[in-house]
């Protein structure tokens, strides 16, 4: 069982590694002991420091605080690895919202299209259960909230759209 | 303290059944309470010297009326608050949340008549408060309705009393015990609502018509009066925002539970806005209680967060509230 909700920073890190097998997971480790959410990895190698036996890579993760960060920082120095840029957190609330519904068949697309509108607001992940086709179906949404995103506007797009597609739209206690 | 009873149903019955369990606690504390009349919808029981509450329990379990009682008078709850002396009326009759009728005349005679108001009588206090609330004050009578909400679950007391220095920002709960009942068992076995919802009412835990119940209904007149009682709005049963959990699958449930999820039914004030609707609640939220108990949050400015939780029903848990609101009034005297 996840827990998917709560408020998120997204980081970038910049990893200055040696250029031999086993580094990868040297740094990966501390990300993921401490709790960090991989987003993305590149690896970016470059001619000039190849040839000087280092490599950078280029990681995005999500924290819930600065604190994760410190400790993987400090974990990693302690591997001789070090962060030669940390980027700006850019700071994310993760909120769910599940609708019931004939969901699929009043364009789920459409749906996650006229949320996904909204300035700062994405559909980052859905689960959906159809039981039989008669029945109501589920979906949950994973929301993410840039700290730009208004929180009402979010509130009265759900609104609009249960009204119109006979939706029951239930919100999670952060929204 | 004379006491009038209007309303001998399952909470008044309660009543004096808590009475007679606690009756060597409350002589021994220099309690003297005592129960001058009961009304039901037959007639009035009357004796100045004290009702006899086992003869009284006899009488409603073999007939149903408590006209039937020795003494008793066919008159009405509003001709024995104005004719008979007494210090307090304890008002119990069904919510009726069209009118709060007959309780709100009941409540507002009582107070005219110079007689402390206690009550569990919900729908009134939803669509009148402002007026009951200075109609207490401009005749000098205590008016307290602590088992109007949550039962058992102390809460407009503690607001108010324990924490007097805070201001109350938000509250957040789960205010019905039926509903919560039936979305606990739900998420527990799998189980299509409707047949929850029949084992519930066979089980007691559910009226026959339980559409105040399942359709938010209760829990919307409950959050009316504690936004006007604690956090000193102006609201009626007709701003709240209300939905039900009719449309609750198992399916949804699940998959709830499966990203850290509950349902729950909450009842919400918060920046001027009431809401009644089922809401997505973490796993380890202090909001995620089961059963039927009730649960209530209240946000405070300086004492923070407080979570309240007990059960919110049942005749002698709702009594526990009643009594304790009766003994604060004498203790003022």
């Amino acid at each position: 069982m996840k827990e998917n909700c709560g408020d998120i920073m997204r980081i970038s890190l910049d990893l200055e590694l040696k250029d031999m097998p086993g580094q990868l997971i040297g740094a990966l480790e501390p990300i993921s002991e401490f709790g960090a959410n991989v987003i993305s990895i590149v690896h970016i190698r470059e001619e000039e420091r190849v040839r000087s036996g280092k490599t950078h890579v280029h990681f995005v993760v999500d924290v819930e605080s600065i604190d994760v960060i410190e400790r993987i920082a400090t974990e990693l120095g302690s591997r001789d690895i070090k962060i030669v840029k940390l980027g700006e957190a850019i700071r994310k609330r993760r909120v769910g919202v599940l609708i019931i519904g004939h969901v699929v068949d009043t364009d789920l697309r459409d749906t996650i299209d006229r949320i996904n509108e909204l300035s700062g607001v994405m559909v980052s992940d859905m689960s959906l259960s159809m039981p039989k086709p008669e029945k109501e179906s589920s979906a949950l949404f994973d929301i993410e909230l840039a700290e730009k995103a208004n929180q009402k506007d979010v509130l009265d797009r759900l609104c609009e759209i249960a009204r119109e597609k006979n939706l029951e739209v239930i919100r999670s206690l952060e929204v | 303290m004379k006491i009038q009873i209007i309303g001998f149903g399952v909470i008044g019955q309660g009543f004096l059944r808590v009475l007679l369990k606690k009756k060597e606690e409350l002589e021994m504390a220099g309690e003297d309470i005592k129960i001058v009349s009961i009304t039901d919808i037959s007639g009035t029981a009357y004796n100045d010297k004290g009702i006899d509450f086992e003869k009284a329990l006899e009488t409603v379990k073999n007939s149903g009326r408590i006209i039937d009682y020795p003494e008793a008078r066919k008159i009405s709850g509003l001709e024995a608050i104005e004719e008979i002396d007494a210090d307090l009326v304890l008002e119990l009759t069904p919510s009726n949340i069209k009118t709060g009728e007959p309780g709100l005349s009941h409540m507002l005679a009582a107070m005219k008549a110079g007689k402390h108001l206690v009550t569990s009588n919900k729908a009134p206090l939803a669509l009148k408060f402002k007026k009951l609330v200075e109609t207490a004050e401009k005749n000098g009578v205590e008016f307290r309705y602590e088992a109007t909400v949550g039962g058992a679950m102390p809460i407009i007391n503690l607001a108010r009393e324990t924490l007097s220095a805070d201001r109350i920002l938000s509250i957040e709960g789960i205010l019905n015990g039926t509903t919560n009942y039936i979305l606990t068992r739900m998420t527990q076995e799998g189980a299509e609502f409707e047949h929850v919802l029949k084992e519930a009412q066979q089980l007691g835990y559910a009226e026959t018509d339980p559409t105040y119940d399942i359709g938010g209904i209760d829990t919307a007149s409950k959050l009316v009066i504690l936004a006007n009682a604690l956090m000193g709005m102006n609201a009626t049963y007709k701003d709240v925002k209300t939905h039900g959990i009719t449309r609750i699958t198992p399916e949804a449930i699940k998959l709830a539970r499966e990203s850290g999820y509950v349902i729950k039914l909450i009842g919400e004030v918060k920046n001027g806005i009431l809401e009644v609707a089922p809401r997505l609640v973490q796993v380890s939220h202090p909001l995620n209680v089961g059963g039927a108990l009730n649960v209530a949050m209240l946000t405070c400015d300086i004492a923070g967060e407080i979570t309240v939780a007990g059960k919110g029903a049942g005749a002698i848990e709702t009594n526990s509230a009643i009594l304790s609101d009766i003994i604060s009034i004498t203790g003022r005297r």
